[in-house]
């Protein structure tokens, strides 16, 4: 007899979401096993940001359920890299991770900060506050926050955004060995060479659905490039 | 006991973030003078007349002003998305308000004890050991001001024209504190008899405990979505 397939760390079951009038998720169903680099793909207006905003439960979803099988806890699960840096410009790397790690009581949230810090190479600029940090800087010290706690499932709405090709260079080299360390990661971006690239599975978001999804192995550039424009233009 | 370090965790990461910034600080402070000031040339400063409206012009220069620092407090949170990093860490959310309303106590407080001595030597009451009560009003009223603001300004963070709403939405509901403060001041300062003040403060203890409890409960909610 076979044997069956491992629990999901993420099970998304007939989540949908309303704004209103607006419907931006509409009967998501999505396992995300451990290990797995999800790549969601999708244009502008396709709900992937509160879909991720639904599974860190900043988000009620307005039907259905987001469930970690097997993990008990709620919060701390996730590791959340958004849009935005949420850091606090007038505090120092250092005091920023510190404080995080407060919040999650972690065992020696100073000692953890530098470490990550020095993860992310930037043991240096530890000391001086992160209004005077560059977009490259800051994006990956709010993914050492996200990461300060080691959390089962890390989420990343577009990463990308605002980075220089030398940000982005860095930003790759982080997100490559978050899939080398076997991370479960669930990753939004609007680059499809670069989320192809790094993905193990992909989803093809549009208009608050899943439209399409497949593992890396059954789809190269080309074929997901028509997928994808084949989906959207619908 | 944890929680209890965790609410001065959060509260110092807001008053260091003000030390360096001095954004609201300043404005609030330099707004409460303006009012004390306006209302000093606008009456005359030695007559009847304005001793009578003194404990009003005290309220008014410290609650109006007080807004800009309520607001401040939650759009700086917004402007680089840090309440979603607060809400997401496995703190509980009752205890995020307290850490916020802790913070915004302190910074008030600080607040006005500047405007107190300004106000003593602009309407011509005397430094005495009378004005400590009208310290432990400040502390009172301010925390009942800062627990029922948090809660507003928190819930208008994310909404366009927050700095018209939330006086409007917190003053109605603030009524209770500010007649108490002012009428409790009246008696202190030119009175002299302390015949309900303890009446008063009683009111106010009342309803800082209501507030207070009120923030803890509804901040999950508050912060939900």
């Amino acid at each position: 007899m076979p044997a069956s397939p491992p629990e999901p760390l993420l099970r998304v079951s007939g989540v949908t979401h309303r704004f209103g009038p607006v419907t931006a998720l509409w009967d998501v169903d999505l396992d995300v096993r451990r290990g797995d680099f999800v790549a969601i793909f999708g244009p502008n207006g396709a709900g992937k940001t509160t879909l991720l905003k639904v599974v860190a439960s900043l988000i009620q979803p307005s039907e259905g359920s987001v469930e970690f099988p097997g993990d008990e806890g709620g919060r701390e699960l996730v590791g959340y890299v958004s849009h935005q840096s949420l850091l606090y410009n007038e505090m120092s790397g250092l005091e920023n991770l510190e404080f995080y790690g407060r919040l999650y009581g972690l065992g020696d949230p100073l000692g953890l900060a530098r470490a990550m810090l020095e993860r992310m190479g930037l043991t240096e600029a530890g000391d001086l506050l992160v209004r005077g940090y560059s977009r490259g800087m800051k994006q990956r010290l709010t993914l050492a926050r996200a990461l300060l706690h080691e959390p089962r499932l890390l989420l990343l709405d577009e990463p990308y955004t605002g980075l220089d090709q030398h940000g982005s260079r860095l930003l790759t080299e982080v997100l490559r060995s978050l899939r080398r360390d076997g991370r479960t990661v669930l990753l939004i971006t609007h680059n499809l060479g670069e989320g192809l690239e790094l993905s193990t599975r992909v989803v093809i978001q549009h208009r608050g659905e899943v439209v399409f999804q497949a593992r890396r192995d059954e789809v190269d550039r080309e074929s997901l490039e028509r997928i994808y424009f084949e989906a959207v233009e619908k | 006991m944890r929680q209890v370090r965790l609410i001065w965790v959060l509260a110092w990461k807001d008053l260091r973030v003000e030390y360096r910034s001095r954004q609201a600080f300043l404005t609030t402070l330099f707004f409460a003078l303006l009012i004390l000031i306006i209302f000093n040339f606008a009456f005359d400063p030695g007559s009847p007349a304005t001793r009578e409206a003194a404990p009003g012009i005290l309220w008014a220069s410290l609650i109006f002003p007080g807004v800009i620092q309520l607001n401040r407090s939650f759009q700086a949170e917004a402007e680089e998305g840090t309440l979603y990093g607060i809400v997401l860490s496995p703190v509980d959310r009752g205890v995020i308000f307290l850490g916020k309303q802790l913070a915004n106590w302190i910074f008030m407080l600080a607040i006005d004890l500047f405007i107190l001595v300004a106000f003593v030597v602009f309407y011509n009451f005397s430094f005495s050991w009378s004005l400590l009560w009208i310290v432990l009003l400040l502390v009172l009223a301010t925390a009942g001001f800062t627990a029922v603001g948090t809660v507003f300004a928190a819930m208008l963070s994310s909404i366009r024209g927050r700095d018209v709403l939330l006086p409007v939405l917190l003053f109605p509901i603030l009524v209770p504190i500010i007649v108490a403060a002012v009428n409790a001041t009246q008696e202190v300062l030119l009175i002299g008899e302390f015949e309900f003040f303890e009446k008063w403060v009683q009111l106010l203890v009342s309803f800082d405990v209501i507030y207070l409890a009120a923030g803890f409960l509804v901040f999950d909610y508050v912060v939900g979505e």
